[in-house]
């Protein structure tokens, strides 16, 4: 940065007669007053208006608006980043989420149901193959409290292995699944086996 | 080589990391690694690791637990190996009949049954272990499962053959197996089609976790 010389820096702040100053001074005094004032007056527009006009000044004519047209005109929303994230979770519930009510089997799906007699039980759970054996996933109901636990599933078509966790620490195999394997860790528990048809 | 095995591993061990013991990890991956060096499935084995995960099974039985699995895999290639030996081995095929062993169907019944038609095995494998599993005698079940298929029972419809059968020895008077197996040998093809649940009553639908 070049230092401004102190006789011009005088001038610029009044206590000097720009008139008194050397000729080679007094061009730089005059550049920097014209700087000073170009940049006091703003232009009437801003640069972004200016272009703006230019472009609807260029746009070709069309033909008049339609009150119908709004719905094939490009539409700008401006969401803040936090709005974006949530609406990205919200679709992503929406389309990704396991399980989803109601559902409605597909060609290679079927409806699997299980039911369970666990009188006393506080929470009745199906964990197996289907769902990675992930706990918390498919939680049985029993709204009239008569230890009678429900649930009814949309599967993929083919064969599953599951078992029921009962208060959240105890495996059972379903009583009613008619089919069993063993779970192959050595202590002999048996895992119920569902099939599930298209 | 080493390389590429890690690689694919990569998808297994990131669906066992925090599901397992950290030390059950290592002979996990070893295990899977080594399927997927003799192109077995590695799905069965990833869900068996899991299993053992959820339920708090030790490291040791875990771990074998998974190595017995990938000794059905070995056993279940060979099986479908010799059973068809004109066609390659599929995953599903592989799986399936590794499933079957698991259920304690001997394997000469197994490779039989596949030698004997070219669909997926699946159907045909469970409904020969539910018939077994009935205390039928196994090579009359698998008669009577070929007789079906002849007759046009395909898939999951073979699976009602074997339904029938159990309903045919459970009616009152008291059938022996065989005279239960005949009476559905009689109604071929005509069995009755098990009802599915209503989709009504579904509430939700159920998928991999992760």
């Amino acid at each position: 940065m070049t230092a401004i010389d102190p006789r011009v820096q005088e001038a610029l702040d009044g206590e000097r007669d720009p008139t008194t100053l050397p000729a080679e001074l007094r061009e730089a005094y005059a550049r920097l007053t014209a700087a000073a004032t170009l940049l006091r007056d703003p232009p009437a527009t801003s640069v972004a208006d200016r272009v703006m006009a230019q472009i609807r000044r260029e746009a070709p004519a069309t033909r008049p608006p339609r009150r119908s047209n709004w719905l094939l005109r490009p539409v700008t929303f401006r969401l803040r980043p936090v709005w974006t994230l949530a609406v990205a979770a919200a679709v992503a519930a929406v389309v990704f989420l396991p399980f989803r009510e109601s559902a409605i089997p597909g060609a290679e799906e079927g409806v699997a149901q299980f039911v369970g007699h666990f009188p006393g039980a506080r929470s009745v759970e199906v964990v197996g193959s289907f769902n990675d054996w992930q706990r918390g996933a498919l939680a049985l109901r029993d709204e009239d409290h008569d230890g009678i636990w429900h649930g009814a599933v949309v599967l993929p078509a083919g064969q599953h292995e599951y078992m029921f966790v009962v208060d959240g620490e105890r495996w059972v195999a379903d009583p009613l699944a008619g089919r069993y394997v063993d779970d192959g860790f050595g202590a002999g528990q048996q895992n119920s086996l569902l099939i599930v048809r298209p | 080589m080493t390389l590429l095995l890690l690689l694919l591993l990569q998808s297994p061990h990131a669906r066992l990391e925090g599901r397992v013991p950290a030390a059950a990890l290592p002979p996990l991956d070893s295990l899977i690694g080594q399927a997927v060096a003799e192109s077995l499935p590695t799905e069965p084995l990833v869900q068996k690791a899991l299993e053992g995960g959820a339920k708090g099974i030790p490291v040791p039985r875990l771990v074998n637990g998974v190595r017995h699995g990938l000794v059905q895999l070995r056993d279940a290639r060979a099986i479908v190996s010799r059973a068809t030996p004109a066609r390659a081995s599929l995953d599903g095929d592989v799986a399936a009949v590794a499933a079957a062993l698991a259920r304690g169907l001997d394997p000469g019944l197994i490779e039989r049954l596949l030698s004997a038609d070219s669909e997926p095995p699946g159907p045909v494998l469970h409904a020969a272990a539910d018939l077994v599993a009935h205390r039928f005698p196994a090579d009359s079940a698998a008669d009577l499962l070929r007789t079906a298929q002849q007759q046009g029972l395909h898939g999951t419809r073979l699976l009602d053959v074997a339904v029938a059968a159990s309903h045919e020895l459970q009616r009152e008077g008291g059938r022996t197996p065989t005279e239960a197996l005949a009476r559905v040998r009689a109604m071929l093809p005509n069995i009755p089609v098990a009802t599915p649940p209503h989709p009504r009553t579904v509430t939700r639908r159920a998928g991999r976790g992760s």
